[in-house]
């Protein structure tokens, strides 16, 4: 989902020394798109990235505003009745296209929705997808700050960890954060670098963690956690962080020398 | 040295395979029954007894863990009561540093000692679904795993199976036929340097895994029934299982 600072209770820029972020960003809190259950007006276009097959409660919600939504062929027909699938046209469809039912296909294909082939399989629908996002992006010069996809944390393990791994090579495709929402979970990958997680919605739930995924992290330290971290290694077989919680300050910093992944829980 | 296992021997109807079973808190999969009368040692970590308190209903008695070990945060009141009126040992493990599952299998590689036990693996089941901080803690204790047991330890939830390849050679005998369509190699934790496999539809020749560079999701096997692997780092090895 992609939208612009709406509310004037994002107000106020949070700046990040990230290096990979050259802008400092709205203050960014990675329940953003859930508020949208709070809004009462629409606002500048969304675009809506769908991965996989479990749609999430708060999807209605969402759509309730102007959008640019993009799908990446999910089993997206299933969850809808065909009166609502009517209200719920992505912009395009994405993938190889083993997965697609052919009268899904068909149907979007003949409501105008652009159906984009990428065979490629060195690399997975998510991760093509995204690519093809970004190309939308800058031909439609959308001013957007953010990529949600719904989907991609549950089900077969290994495309729970393709999941992961595209967040790995989001950044070479887009310079948007990207995050994952599925169920109760959310997760964000963290570039090396300092960050500051809002973590004040209200929409939060009781768990968080950072897990070091793709390779150890030798310098961590964080604040506004319940169990924090200073100059300490992550790494699986030494520590893990997982069952973490907030210390209530409703801030979360991390800073970390090798990418990680910050994930939490979301009340849906 | 090389290692050979057979991932999904413990759901052979007539396997001979010797293993103990861990129950943790995830919904209970069809095979968990057939498992369960063939483990030489039951035991749930924390909710895992809520899990088998309830599927279990009306036959309870005819599935009782050895132990139930935890922090005790998950499991219902009227369960821990329960089990431990029928008897069923209840292991305080309250240590934060460590996850239920962490904790359960020590005690069980205690218990495997004290008790002289003659088995092959440690099958868990649940672990891949719900939290996806808790399917990561579920990794990790892979990880920790060979600290506290020499035994091979898997997990399985639905159709996912995981079993963490340490540093070496391994021979993985996939013609159960209880084997789904897809497998991976997950290199978690770290790159794997130097990655050579046989028996998969995509094989690797002393290529680099690594989250970021390349992963291996969505593989497949080529049908000759054994997938080789060598790694020189830890390597998660995943799989399809036909339940």
């Amino acid at each position: 989902m992609f939208y612009a600072p709406m509310s004037s209770r994002h107000s106020g820029f949070g700046e990040t020394s990230n290096p990979l972020w050259s802008m400092p960003l709205p203050r960014w809190n990675p329940c953003f798109p859930l508020e949208f259950y709070e809004w009462l007006h629409a606002t500048d276009f969304l675009c809506l990235q769908l991965v996989c097959e479990c749609v999430l409660c708060c999807f209605s919600c969402v759509w309730e505003f102007e959008i640019l939504p993009c799908d990446s062929e999910p089993a997206f027909g299933q969850m809808f009745s065909s009166s609502l699938a009517q209200s719920f046209l992505p912009e395009f469809i994405s993938g190889d296209f083993d997965s697609i039912r052919p009268e899904v296909r068909e149907y979007y294909a003949i409501k105008g929705c652009e159906i984009i082939s990428t065979p490629d399989q060195d690399h997975t629908d998510f991760t093509k997808c995204l690519e093809v996002l970004q190309r939308k992006i800058e031909e439609k010069d959308l001013q957007v700050d953010m990529i949600v996809t719904l989907g991609g944390l549950a089900g077969r393990f290994d495309q729970i960890m393709a999941s992961v791994s595209t967040l790995f090579q989001a950044p070479q495709i887009t310079s948007l954060p990207v995050i994952i929402i599925q169920e109760e979970s959310l997760v964000y990958l963290l570039q090396p670098g300092k960050h500051k997680l809002h973590v004040d919605t209200g929409m939060e739930g009781d768990w968080c963690g950072l897990i070091p995924v793709g390779q150890p992290c030798n310098q961590v330290t964080t604040t506004g956690l319940k169990w924090n971290l200073t100059h300490q290694t992550l790494s699986f077989g030494t520590l893990v962080s997982t069952s973490n919680a907030y210390d209530g300050s409703g801030v979360v910093a991390v800073e970390t020398d090798r990418p990680l992944l910050w994930t939490m829980a979301v009340k849906l």
